[in-house]
């Protein structure tokens, strides 16, 4: 039989007391803590050696206050003196004087009415023989609490072997909870029976040091051996902690690219100072198209002007807005102005970026994104930021159709996490046809409009020499990061409460 | 962009059918209309001219009529209720912003009609003329086109539908009345021949809309009539103001501002007088024709109008429709979609276009006010939506393509792993600042090296970042009253001007870090910036560096002869003041790469 320490410790009080003990004598003997002594008693009683008697018996408990009452006298005995001379007062000079003193009124009147000290007379407040007795002896309440006191609460049943009358006591204070409760307790004594005894003087008990962990040199030097570890509740909760982690919106770039990247996309980039060129010109946006107002779009004091790409594309370009060019294009019929085109913006958009990748590389087959900042000139509101981050993706080849279009759209959008995805006609400036993206989310039950997407019009593509079709789409990745996080407000992205990027969890 | 409210009754009037709303629905949607939702809207009399006023069925009902301006004390009385579906109108097709032209496009896609919607052009008989001041060079409205329709008697019903449709047209071509603006009059006020010229904004006199009797000079319009006061800002640089002006010298209009009083249209009037007169040629055009072919839908008759202008006399509007080639062959390899030649044509006229072959291509003819068909692959559009994007079967592009990461964006995320691994929690900010949260906080000028925004909304957007160091202050800032100490990166870019480069601008990949807490100082960012240093495998020598937001004595520059830089230091207790934080913060900021 393997016993630790302190199970020893306590069977051999148990085993060594004249008298059964209970459980606070155990507790005074061993010197260790009442749960660990309860519980091992306890598993001496499952393990057949111990038997346990109950004994109900009431305690009386002294209130925090209680001390202090009792050392300057309870309100009732502090009012006897007030009437010692006169036997008699008219009850409102014993109010004045009461409040004088700082005692309770009505506890006097209550308690000193219940011990028989005092009686209502015509308005006065007579002093009983009882009372009389009283201011010489202490009453069999008092007594028991000075005991109480002493020994920190003491059992009736004690008190009635001193002789002090206990159903006064229950009387006087069993209701009297600024002095004093009794409280119904239960003493477990312990006896130790046959088995136990035969037991516990055999000399098989081993007897082992229990810890709650080992040191060093306890594993290094084989002591584990001789050393039990206390067992856990394993069901209990610990306090919560969180990892440092990726920003929310850092997460959804990250898969984003990594959608593109899976699907054989080459990542490309371009400058976010960007040329009114590359932003608007090269996609076939007028320049008089009200996006390119100064309401939408930032413009740069510094650097004021961009450089324009090589005489022979910016000439094509003026020409298609102008005319249509070579691009089987009416045009837009108006003068085109070389001095706008420099205008330097913060890229509205990331098809700036793709539009030049068009331009640098036309030949098929290219598939190609970009993910970055984009600007609108917007003040900041729950709904709108003045920079965000766009995705667009395009994909050159020869045999891309509307309906390529569409079938690589889903499996995009698969891979964002949308399986329920839906098209609809729409119509952007520099697409044709163009097609708008619903997906089905679960959580709202409803359809979310969720991106833009077409084939670029030829009057884009082919005054930068691609003369195959161009597929292209583009989505806002806050927006996707408000539906995937339940978020109401799109700047809660960028306050970066560190407490919420820790709490939401990487798996969404 | 304005959201119309299209009534499902109205539209099955016009469409001589009973449609489930839900059919009406789809087929907008499938037409490319943006369906915001369907609503009941309570409509309301105006007490003062009768016109229904509409509110969603949880608003508040009216004390103002929106049409003629009449206020009451008392809300309006509410008489019946309509089931609408409302709509977020397209820029790009004014063509769909009246029951009248939706009711056209969905008669094709519900198959009721198809090919080009017919109508007879007959001639007025009215003459306009022309001021040869009108067209001097920068001066005036240039432009001026006008029609006539003999139209049904006005109601309540149909007086609202135009007033509605005109308010959207200059929205959607006008550009607010700036580029182009419409006139409506009842015809039977006005004798031919018609003036276009203009008058003294001072001398002249008469009744603007809605105050019958009061004679007004135009400058005191401006001042004093609501539309005058709204429109005020396109007349400053006039000195003489444009009029319309009948045989009598009744005016009709004063544009772009207001139409007289004794000219307007009203319940019963059934002979339309229309003006469009504007800036640029193409809106005034285009917004006559989309207003007349609306109109034609509604019941209208068009009549044309002889515009005498100072290069010759010439008839308006001109409905004749456009007309372009497109290859059947193109328009399948474009789309992808499994037609043949008979449903290409049918697909077309579904859309209301006529095609006929014409050798190896097809001619299609589009009513005049599609002017949004520029190319042959904007009637491709009309084709897909004719076929139906819900029944495109989506296929996947089977060339090989080979993936490719950036390389800045892959020695970010290593970074990043790196500093989530040292117990850093990344954080994002915003690349546009003001000028006090980006410098003089940090005791830095603006200086002649920085981006600078022209057109803010607000001070908060005036510079790009140059340094990391407001987002890391920002975010300790936010998260003052949390338990210290903190940690925190930020991965993102930074611009500095540069005159070689072609957009004029240098992009940095920056790594930021701080830790904030009482305990924190240089020793403990050194270890963090060294160890982010070996894991890159470079090496730097540091040293003394003097930087204003940094305490002196505890900052140091970080760099070698192959370009690093990097800076590391304890914030200066001013900044910290100047961000409203409370203990010691070291803040390290690494130079990753250049991007652009």
């Amino acid at each position: 039989m393997t016993l630790n320490e302190d199970q020893w410790k306590i069977l051999k009080a148990v085993l060594d007391a004249e008298t059964p003990l209970n459980l606070n004598q155990l507790v005074d003997l061993t010197g260790l803590d009442m749960p660990l002594v309860s519980a091992t008693i306890q598993w001496g009683q499952e393990s057949g050696w111990l038997d346990v008697a109950e004994n109900q018996r009431e305690e009386l408990v002294p209130a925090e206050e209680a001390k202090e009452l009792l050392g300057s006298g309870l309100p009732e005995r502090r009012a006897l003196s007030l009437l010692a001379e006169t036997g008699r007062m008219p009850m409102k000079d014993v109010a004045a004087k009461a409040q004088e003193l700082d005692i309770p009124m009505h506890e006097i009147i209550k308690w000193g009415s219940a011990r028989g000290w005092f009686e209502k007379d015509k308005g006065e407040l007579v002093l009983t023989e009882t009372g009389k007795t009283a201011m010489q002896t202490l009453d069999a309440d008092e007594n028991a609490m000075n005991i109480a006191i002493a020994r920190g609460g003491v059992y009736l049943d004690d008190l009635a072997d001193l002789d002090i009358d206990v159903e006064r006591v229950k009387k006087l204070l069993g209701t009297r909870a600024l002095v004093a409760k009794i409280k119904p307790r239960t003493i477990r004594i312990v006896h130790l029976n046959e088995t136990g005894t035969s037991i516990l003087r055999s000399k098989d008990i081993r007897i082992v040091k229990e810890r709650n962990t080992l040191t060093s040199e306890d594993i290094s030097s084989g002591e584990w051996r001789n050393i039990r570890l206390r067992h856990y509740d394993v069901t209990l909760a610990a306090e919560s902690v969180a990892p440092a982690k990726i920003h929310l919106m850092q997460k959804i770039i990250q898969e984003t690219r990594t959608a593109f990247l899976e699907m054989g996309f080459e990542e490309i980039v371009s400058p976010i100072v960007e040329s009114a060129f590359w932003d608007f010109d090269a996609l076939f946006q007028p320049q008089d198209h009200p996006a390119r107002d100064m309401q939408d779009t930032f413009y740069l004091t510094r650097p004021a002007e961009a450089r324009l790409p090589d005489a022979e594309i910016v000439e094509r370009v003026k020409r298609t807005h102008e005319d249509g060019g070579d691009t089987g294009s009416t045009g837009w019929g108006y003068t085109w102005s070389e001095a706008r085109a420099r205008q330097t913006v913060l890229r509205t958009h990331t098809t700036a970026s793709t539009i030049r990748a068009v331009q640098a590389n036309p030949r098929p087959p290219r598939k190609v994104f970009c993910v970055g900042k984009v600007f609108r000139n917007e003040s900041l509101s729950y709904k709108h930021l003045p920079e965000f981050h766009q995705v667009d993706g395009i994909i050159i080849d020869e045999n891309g159709s509307l309906a390529t279009l569409l079938g690589t759209l889903k499996e995009f959008y698969r891979k964002m996490g949308f399986e329920k995805v839906r098209f609809k006609p729409d119509f952007f400036p520099y697409t044709e046809p163009s097609a708008e993206i619903s997906v089905y989310m679960e959580s709202k039950n409803a359809w979310i409009e969720f991106g833009g997407s077409g084939l670029f019009r030829p009057e884009v593509t082919r005054p930068l020499g691609c003369h195959v079709p161009v597929l292209a789409w583009g989505l806002g990745l806050e927006r996707l990061a408000m539906l995937r996080y339940g978020l109401k407000d799109i700047r809660e992205l960028y306050w970066s409460d560190i407490d919420k990027i820790k709490e939401v969890p990487l798996c969404q | 962009m304005p959201i119309v409210a299209i009534s499902a009754a109205r539209l099955n009037q016009l469409l001589g059918q009973d449609f489930d709303m839900d059919i009406l629905v789809h087929g907008l949607q499938q037409l490319g209309c943006d369906v915001e939702d369907t609503a009941t809207l309570a409509l309301f009399k105006c007490p003062a001219c009768d016109t229904p006023n509409d509110k969603l069925a949880h608003e508040e009902p009216p004390k103002r009529c929106e049409f003629c301006g009449h206020e009451s004390q008392e809300p309006f009385e509410q008489f019946a209720t309509d089931e609408v579906i409302r709509l977020d109108l397209l820029a790009d097709r004014p063509d769909l912003f009246d029951p009248g032209g939706l009711s056209r496009a969905l008669k094709g896609y519900l198959e009721l009609e198809s090919g080009l919607s017919e109508f007879t052009v007959g001639d007025s008989g009215i003459e306009v003329h022309v001021d040869p001041i009108m067209s001097n060079a920068g001066t005036y409205r240039p432009f001026i086109v006008c029609a006539v329709l003999d139209i049904p008697p006005l109601d309540h019903n149909s007086l609202r539908e135009i007033m509605r449709l005109q308010e959207h047209l200059h929205w959607g071509i006008g550009r607010d009345r700036k580029l182009a603006s419409i006139g409506v009059y009842d015809l039977d006020t006005i004798v031919g021949p018609i003036t276009y010229s203009v008058v003294d904004p001072e001398s002249f006199q008469f009744c603007p809309l809605g105050m019958p009797g009061v004679q007004m000079t135009p400058n005191e319009i401006l001042e004093k009539h609501p539309k005058g006061v709204g429109y005020k800002h396109l007349m400053e640089q006039y000195v003489k103001y444009p009029i319309l002006l009948d045989a009598k010298n009744l005016v009709l209009s004063m544009p772009p501002i207001i139409n007289s009083d004794e000219t307007k249209c009203k319940i019963g009037t059934k002979r339309l007088f229309i003006d469009v007169t504007g800036l640029s040629k193409d809106s005034v055009i285009d917004s006559l024709v989309t207003l007349v072919s609306a109109l034609v839908e509604l019941g209208g008759h068009v009549q044309t109008v002889r515009m005498n202008y100072p290069d010759g006399p010439q008839d308006t509007p001109d409905l004749t429709p456009g007309t372009i080639d497109i290859s059947y062959e193109d328009a399948k390899k474009w789309l992808g979609l499994p037609f043949d030649r008979d449903d290409f044509m049918t697909y077309l006229r579904k859309m209301r276009l006529n095609v006929t072959p014409k050798g190896d291509l097809f001619a299609v003819s589009y009513p005049a006010f599609r002017t949004d068909i520029r190319h042959e692959v904007d009637v491709f559009e009309d084709l897909a939506i004719g076929f139906g994007y819900e029944n495109i079967e989506p296929a996947v592009v089977k060339t090989l393509t080979i993936g490719q990461a950036r390389p800045e964006e892959k020695q970010s995320k290593m970074i990043r792993d790196a500093m989530i691994g040292l117990g850093f929690t990344e954080i994002m900010s915003l690349l546009l600042q003001s000028v006090e949260r980006h410098f003089s906080k940090f005791n830095l000028e603006l200086d002649a090296h920085h981006v600078i925004v022209e057109n803010p909304k607000t001070i908060e957007q005036k510079v790009v970042r140059n340094h990391m160091m407001t987002g890391i202050m920002e975010t300790f800032n936010k998260n003052r009253r949390k338990a210290v100490p903190q940690k925190i990166f930020e991965i993102g870019n930074v611009i500095h001007l540069d005159k070689q480069a072609e957009t004029g601008t240098a992009e940095y990949r920056h790594l930021a870090f701080a830790i904030i807490g009482p305990d924190t100082g240089y020793a403990e960012g050194r270890m963090i910036m060294d160890a982010i240093l070996h894991e890159l495998k470079w090496n730097g020598s540091y040293a003394a560096a003097d930087h204003p937001a940094f305490t002196k004595g505890r900052s140091a520059e970080i760099t070698n002869n192959e370009g690093l830089w990097a800076l590391l230091g304890e914030i200066h207790p001013q900044v910290l003041n100047n961000f409203g934080l409370a203990f010691p913060i070291v803040y390290g900021e690494l130079r990753l790469m250049q991007v652009i």
